[in-house]
């Protein structure tokens, strides 16, 4: 499209023609502010990224409404006058056709719109290879404060101890109360479960499981996996996989609903 | 079906975190594209070839542009008589040298800093080697593209144009419009370059603005797109491929700088978002392979080979690819090695 207003019948035949590239590009601006609008009212949003980082997300959303409102501001002022609306290209090349990069972003954002994210449940956490260990690359703060009981203390805030200092039987007796889903680990006996979470540091694409085996009371039936439990009792240590471990004993379990934040950070 | 919705959330959970920082990358470059004047800017670069090479490498910090971006403007810095040190030092580095890509780095990588800044030093290191192998070279043009060589007109003397010998803009051929006293806009230059002299000539602010949205719109429907792609992809082998095949492909010293290198050439992830993507790798691979991933994606991939292709001939961008390929694999390795 050029703007040369070179006759007068030409700039009336672009009086009557709408500018479709730049309203799609305005729809395609409106609809990821919007999938990241609906993100953050369902809570979803803490699903998918770290809280720290959530105002960047907000910022992004106002970005894109705002850059799609001017859109169509300046698509209804050059309509109504009569002037072509210009794009410039620039010297950008583009290694996907025009069509095609608009019609993928709509489509996501469209996506986005009706898919609801799931956390990440059990099947993954033994998947990603859940264990009480931070690896090497884990957030491995070098202070943390832990809240002066040990039954406030989260699941990774037993596992960060424990990265600490490992040996298991320096908590016995120690009361513990602790919320997770429950993953069962091929091999253990039928009465342990593992009790875990998913800890981000970033967004979900870093998430990875911890956890602390629970022995349960005899006779108990073992809860499925993925149910959300509150677990209190006293560390022990067991042997499971021929290692000691660190393990919460004589529980009593409560089933929770899943929680609206169900990582930890 | 579990491991088809984890793909799906981790997929938008990438796009949600990458969105933002590619936001600002296009505001940015879009702003400065707009207020940045390359032609003063050219006139304080040292002439020392070693110092050139850095300051060029350093400029991505007035351009915070991500790898498409920065084609356009090593293509402007060389048309406008800029030592080849410079043009080579900021198209291999200013991808990643730049406040955008640093923050959304640091932001990825917090926990591990090394990884933030060795980024950075590597990235320096690597493209000041390049820009010193190309500068050996006194006559460039057998590199660029003939359409190239002749936008920059007669052939250069032995020795790089000092910056400041302007030649007078009324002695060039072409189309112009004369505007105050000793300044002329020509009308047949490619229209980034018009763009960079119009708003010397400051246009009225709404223009101006408006000339920002379209510049950022247009970036955005073409990174975002590749955005998405590189996402799914991301998100594809985390889902996908068996666990145990990552693990023993991610810990081995060489393999995984090889896979990860293949991997940023391939996905050509746009800078200020590839430290998400190389973070979902980050438990299985050694920090070897992600720097690698990092610091040469931005330079050379898949994508940037057509864009490239609008500057040099194939032989230089072949070269460009084995010298950086070199480069960042042998850094990679003796952080491997001798780190961790």
């Amino acid at each position: 499209m050029t703007s040369t207003p070179s006759s007068n019948g030409l700039r009336a035949a672009r009086r009557r023609s709408l500018p479709w590239q730049a309203l799609v590009d305005a729809a395609m601006l409106l609809l990821w502010g919007l999938m990241l609008l609906r993100f953050t009212v369902t809570g979803k949003l803490y699903l998918l990224l770290h809280p720290d980082y959530m105002w960047l997300a907000h910022l992004a959303m106002v970005l894109l409404l705002a850059m799609g409102v001017s859109r169509l501001v300046q698509v209804w002022l050059s309509y109504r006058q009569g002037t072509g609306q210009t794009i410039r290209s620039q010297e950008h090349t583009a290694l996907l056709p025009r069509q095609f990069s608009v019609a993928l972003l709509i489509a996501i954002a469209v996506f986005g719109l009706v898919y609801t994210p799931r956390p990440f449940a059990s099947e993954t956490a033994f998947q990603r290879g859940i264990t009480d260990v931070l690896g090497q690359t884990r957030s491995r703060p070098q202070r943390f404060s832990l809240g002066g009981e040990s039954e406030e203390r989260t699941i990774v805030d037993w596992v960060r101890t424990l990265n600490v200092y490992p040996e298991p039987d320096a908590y016995a007796g120690q009361v513990a109360q602790v919320s997770g889903f429950v993953t069962h680990i091929p091999g253990w006996p039928d009465e342990f479960v593992m009790i875990s979470r998913f800890v981000l540091t970033c967004c979900a694409a870093d998430a990875y499981p911890v956890g602390l085996p629970v022995e349960l009371p005899p006779g108990t039936a073992r809860p499925a996996p993925d149910t959300w439990l509150e677990v209190k009792g006293k560390m022990q240590t067991s042997t499971l996989d021929g290692k000691r471990q660190l393990t919460i004993g004589d529980p009593t379990l409560t089933e929770i609903p899943e929680p609206r934040t169900p990582y930890e950070y | 079906m579990t491991q088809l919705n984890n793909g799906i959330t981790l997929f938008f959970s990438l796009l949600v975190e990458a969105m933002p920082f590619l936001l600002l990358g296009v505001m940015f470059s879009s702003v400065l594209l707009l207020f940045v004047d390359e032609q003063k800017l050219l006139a304080v670069i040292p002439k020392n070839v070693v110092l050139a090479a850095l300051a060029g490498s350093l400029i991505g910090f007035l351009f915070p542009v991500c790898e498409c971006g920065n084609i356009p403007v090593a293509r402007r810095l060389l048309t406008k008589g800029a030592p080849t040190a410079v043009a080579i030092g900021f198209l291999l580095a200013a991808p990643t040298v730049n406040p955008v890509v640093f923050w959304a780095t640091w932001i990825a990588f917090r926990d591990q800093p090394e990884i933030v800044f060795l980024r950075v030093g590597f990235t320096l290191i690597v493209a000041v080697t390049i820009a010193l192998i190309f500068s050996a070279q006194t006559d460039v043009r057998p590199f660029l593209q003939d359409s190239l060589t002749r936008i920059m007109g007669e052939p250069e003397p032995a020795t790089p144009v000092p910056a400041e010998v302007e030649i007078s803009p009324l002695l060039k051929s072409g189309t112009f419009l004369m505007q105050s006293p000793g300044q002329v806009l020509q009308l047949d230059a490619p229209p980034a370059q018009v763009l960079a002299q119009v708003a010397v000539a400051a246009p009225p602010m709404a223009t101006r603005l408006r000339m920002m949205v379209d510049n950022m719109v247009l970036e955005l429907r073409e990174l975002g797109a590749v955005l998405v792609i590189g996402s799914a992809i991301a998100a594809f082998v985390q889902v996908a491929v068996p666990r145990e095949v990552i693990l023993s492909l991610g810990q081995g010293p060489v393999t995984s700088i090889v896979a990860m290198m293949a991997l940023a050439w391939v996905v050509s992830i746009c800078s200020t978002v590839d430290s998400f993507f190389a973070l979902s790798f980050a438990s299985t691979f050694t920090s070897g392979s992600l720097l690698a991933f990092l610091v040469f994606g931005p330079m050379i991939d898949l994508k940037n080979i057509s864009l490239l292709l609008t500057v040099f001939k194939g032989r230089a961008i072949l070269y460009l690819f084995v010298l950086a390929a070199q480069l960042v694999f042998l850094l990679a390795l003796v952080m491997n090695l001798y780190t961790s």
